[in-house]
């Protein structure tokens, strides 16, 4: 793999680049195909305004040096909380959630997507100040706690997809961190006991989804409608696809949220196994570079800054994948740089941005 | 701690390494999943996905009209309206039905009821809130269309009889086809399709459905329709044509407008039904729409029965009708019509003794059907034995369906020893024959096996046909014609002289003074007939008949043709308890035969004014509240 990225050209890691560019491009051209000609038809050209900002977002974090953010990066997630503390309390109430902060002409800022930028930052920064072969417990309670904070905060609003999307960060930090075996295995006894107890917190709505996860035909009509449909949605793309626009699924409104959270099925059913194979592929891609960027990295905090990012798109993108087909329950989790969304696109270009900066850096000073 | 390049960086490296496998085995296994679900499974979710968008729904045929023989329309379809509820397209329920409770008037518990039976089916299924919706009312839903586009008028057509009660029991009427003939009629019958119960409407269900169309389109998620893709028009049924005479239909309904029983015409050469009526009646209009539970109780509470088809469902003792085929018995079987009895008022045989109406003196065969002699034809009886009487009967089609094209009919009973003794478990007692002669005992008949039988005395070949309704089936559109096959013709076996004899007996019932019917007499109709009066209670009981309960009083028959020679009409009357076969029955027997023979001559009454609500004519008949005990000769069975 190295090799592979020693080929590279050095500056820009282009097949990076490529990837994100062409993952946005095939989920404005899903959004437009879903959206077109309904009452939501103007989402395609907000969706290229937000892609615009993002890579502007993307272009400004890959010039900045990334080890003056990691150095500010304690301040700069005191601050992401700010708002984040502001919502659950007076934040406008929109869809059942107050995770929005409206702004000028019609926008809304999501600040739980741009507390995640910190967060990548601040987890980086702490594993780069311990980097003996296994953390302490100092540095695991930080990391801990680092992630726990902004998560509490976004429960309160609550919003359980954006919550759950801040679980690969910690995982992953301790992962890289590394921890000993007999660590490992008592997180994952606390963890499971969490997510027994959490049954009991979990609303009726989000219960019924985990019910119909588990047994899809147990409410056909119900919460297992979506879950069926978009599997009909899914399969019935076939090889080929329907063609652009032409799935009946998703026109005729048999797939729910199809423009967000199930944006992969209605891709699956206008582009077929093709374009499911084309898109996954692109993951591939950015998470091969991404890999490569972090091993290449001149130092910790660059290796471990990439790796997060990396591993959090991936994350994502396979709960998203693996939640359209009905592999994992319906909660909400979007499909990074292809589902509609401003302040998840932006996001996820900034933290691309920080990716790209890694890379652009990585033999300064060797 | 600044980050340092002497670190060690193989443990990182490694869960790098480590990360990119576990990665890229999730990745692996997705696209795995989707080849499943997409490659290998594709073609089954298609259909599915197809399913989902597609909805075929039956076009309804127009259903065949119904014409009488002169092409006057008995059965038509009239656009109907049904109001839909769509429960996708509304917020609240509950206030779209107080809205058309106001609008329309309905009760407002109907509407929840209706709205109940659907719970918890699919919620893009509409609720039949109302299906008879005036053109006012359809004018009131559709301005209020944009505030309410829950609420959508439906045209469909609606089963139409133009003459209300008159031919109820002869075309039948219109319901939804049960479990049973949804069974025995799979593929032809939809299930909630409307098809033809009894009469016409469900013998000629095939002929007069026609093909049901269909409509393919494409919905959206909420059931609503976005585009038509396909469609198959429907082919509407043949219009039927049969042989019944409107006219004479009316007259005979207009005369039982106050009686109970049944009267039949027919054309004695072909077996074509002229007129067919049973009272009471019904109104089959009812049935077209959804019978409303008074209107159901007001039917089935009717101790009348008005459902029962009295001319082929019930079956009676013939009475004095019956000596027409003694007659034939004893022609046949050596007694010539020379030889005479004497009538003093009664006779006495095995000890017991049989009166008759009236003291006739000496009497021949001719003179004894004229004035209806019972001495007689109880000599008659002794001579020949119930098997001889059994056996002429059954030449004449008693004992067994007539074959005539509407469901149901009852065989009767024609008694004999062997019948005795394998039915009733014991042997024939002689004395029984003697009131077997003259028509009573176990002998039973229905009012259209008599109008066949009498045909055979009708026609100078004795041709016994089978009676029926059907004359032509004609395709609307490509005017293909089906017209009625007459099956092989029986004929009754007339050795020279006999049937002249009983037709000379039968021609002074009605022309010579003397005759039970002569009264009853139209100048130049040349008729022949015989009345018959058949006893509900003993004759000892009955001496003031007059003051009988209207149950227990006697039941009227008469059976005629016209004209003697030549017979173009064969005519039975059947009056439930109306005394005497002649001035009870005889009239209407003659008015029908004066119609048909010279027409324009009798006025024809006018139906009743539109389909009355009610459904059975008010009659006296029903006053008769002490009428238990159902008299023995309404044998059902």
């Amino acid at each position: 793999m190295s090799r592979l990225a020693d080929a590279l050209p050095r500056r820009v890691d282009v097949p990076l680049l490529f990837a994100a560019l062409a993952l946005s491009a095939a989920g404005l051209a899903m959004v437009v195909s879903t959206t077109s000609g309904t009452p939501r038809g103007s989402l395609g050209g907000r969706q290229a305004l937000f892609l615009l900002a993002g890579v502007v977002a993307a272009a400004f974090f890959a010039l900045f040096d990334y080890r003056l953010l990691l150095r500010a990066s304690p301040a700069l997630f005191l601050a992401s909380l700010l708002p984040l503390v502001w919502l659950p309390v007076f934040g406008p109430t929109i869809a059942g959630a107050k995770s929005w902060i409206r702004l000028f002409g019609g926008f809304q800022v999501q600040p739980s997507e741009l507390a995640r930028i910190a967060t990548v930052l601040l987890l980086a920064w702490i594993l780069e100040n311990d980097d003996r072969p296994y953390l302490s417990t100092r540095t695991v309670a930080a990391l801990v706690g680092v992630v726990a904070l902004p998560v509490g905060l976004i429960l309160l609003q609550p919003d359980l997809g954006v919550a759950l999307t801040y679980v690969p960060f910690l995982v992953a930090a301790l992962y890289l961190g590394g921890l000993r075996p007999r660590v490992w295995a008592g997180l994952v006894l606390a963890g499971s006991l969490a997510v027994g107890a959490s049954w009991f917190v979990l609303k009726d709505y989000q219960k019924d989804r985990i019910r119909t996860f588990l047994d899809p035909d147990l409410a056909a009509r119900g919460a297992g409608y979506q879950v069926r449909q978009a599997r009909i949605a899914i399969g019935s793309g076939g090889i080929a696809g329907k063609g652009w626009k032409e799935g009946t699924q998703s026109r005729l409104g048999f797939l729910p949220v199809r423009h967000s959270d199930f944006i992969f099925a209605a891709l699956a059913e206008e582009r077929g196994f093709l374009g499911v194979a084309v898109v996954l592929g692109l993951y591939g891609l950015y998470l091969a570079r991404g890999l490569g960027v972090a091993r290449d990295a001149r130092d910790r905090g660059g290796s471990m800054l990439v790796l997060l990012v990396v591993l959090n798109v991936a994350a994502q993108a396979a709960a998203n994948v693996a939640m359209n087909v009905g592999v994992l329950p319906t909660t909400g989790i979007t499909l990074p740089f292809v589902s509609y969304g401003g302040s998840s696109i932006i996001a996820t270009w900034a933290m691309t941005g920080l990716v790209l900066s890694v890379a652009q850096r990585r033999f300064v000073n060797v | 701690m600044p980050a340092s390049a002497r670190e060690d960086r193989r443990p990182l490296l490694r869960r790098i390494d480590r990360l990119a496998v576990a990665s890229f085995s999730v990745l692996a296994l997705l696209v795995g999943i989707y080849w499943v679900h997409q490659v290998l499974r594709g073609d089954d979710y298609a259909r599915q996905a197809e399913n989902n968008r597609q909805r075929s729904v039956p076009i309804n045929a127009s259903r065949g009209f119904i014409l009488d023989r002169n092409g006057k329309l008995l059965a038509e379809n009239e656009p109907s309206f049904t109001l839909l509820l769509y429960r996708r397209e509304t917020r609240d329920v509950e206030a779209s039905l107080r809205f058309v409770s106001t609008l329309l008037g309905r009760p407002l518990e109907e509407l929840r009821r209706r709205v109940e039976r659907l719970r918890g089916g699919y919620d893009f299924v509409p609720v039949v809130l109302d299906d008879d919706l005036s053109i006012a009312e359809v004018g009131a839903v559709e301005a209020h269309a944009l505030e309410h586009p829950e609420l959508v008028v439906q045209t469909t057509e609606r089963r139409v009889y133009t003459q209300g009660t008159v031919l109820a029991h002869l075309l039948g009427y219109l319901g939804e086809a049960s479990p049973e003939q949804l069974a025995s009629r799979a593929g032809r019958v939809r299930s909630g399709e409307s098809i033809g119960q009894r009469g016409i409407e469900a013998a000629y269900q095939d002929l007069l459905a026609g093909t049901s169309g269909l409509r393919t389109f494409v919905i959206d998620s909420f059931g609503r329709e976005v585009a038509e893709l396909d469609r198959l028009d429907p082919l509407p049924g043949n219009t039927l044509v049969l042989n019944v005479d409107l006219d004479l239909q009316r007259i005979a309904d207009d005369y039982f407008r106050d009686k109970v029983g049944s009267a039949v015409a027919l054309d004695p050469r072909t077996g074509e039904i002229l007129a067919l009526v049973s009272a009471p009646a019904f109104d089959p209009n009812v049935f077209s729409r959804r019978v409303t539970r008074a209107e159901w109780q007001t039917i089935i509470g009717n101790e009348d029965r008005p459902m029962q088809n009295r001319a082929l469902q019930n079956v009676y003792s013939p009475g004095s009708v019956w000596k027409a085929f003694v007659a034939y018995a004893a022609l046949t079987n050596g007694i010539p019509a020379s030889e005479t009895a004497f009538c003093p008022g009664f006779a006495t045989f095995y000890g017991r003794r049989f009166r008759c109406h009236g003291a006739h003196g000496t009497v021949d065969l001719p003179r004894a059907l004229q004035v209806s002699c019972d001495v007689w034809f109880y000599n008659a009886g002794r001579r020949l034995g119930v098997d001889a009487l059994a056996e002429a009967a059954r030449t004449f089609g008693f004992g067994r369906p007539t074959g005539v094209d509407l469901a149901s009919e009852k065989a009767g009973n024609v008694p004999s020893s062997a019948w005795s003794q394998s039915v009733r478990k014991h042997p024939w007692y002689p004395g029984e024959t003697i009131s077997v002669a003259i028509g009573q005992g176990p002998l039973l008949v229905s009012a259209l096996q008599t109008a066949r039988a009498f045909s055979a005395l009708a026609n100078e070949d004795g041709a016994l046909p089978v009676p029926h309704l059907f004359r032509i089936g004609e395709h609307v559109r490509s005017g293909a014609r089906v017209a009625y096959r007459p099956p092989v013709t029986e004929r009754v076996p007339f050795p020279p002289g006999v049937r002249e004899t009983i037709v000379e007996g039968l021609w002074r019932v009605v022309n010579q003074p003397g005759g039970t019917a002569y009264r009853y007499r139209v100048e130049g109709l040349d008729a022949c007939g015989k009345t018959g009066t058949v006893q509900v209670v003993a004759q000892k009981q009955a001496k003031m008949t007059h003051q009988l309960p209207e149950k227990l009083r006697d039941h009227a028959w008469f059976a005629a043709f016209a004209p003697r020679d030549d017979a173009k009409i064969v005519v039975v009357v059947f009056v439930e308890n109306g005394m005497h076969g002649s001035s009870a029955a005889a009239p209407l027997a003659m008015r029908l035969i004066e119609a048909h023979l010279r027409p324009g001559s009798v006025p024809v009454p006018e139906p009743p004014a539109a389909p009355a609500p009610e459904a059975t004519p008010p009659g006296g008949t029903t006053t008769a509240a002490n009428g238990a005990g159902a008299p023995a000769t309404r044998t059902g069975a």
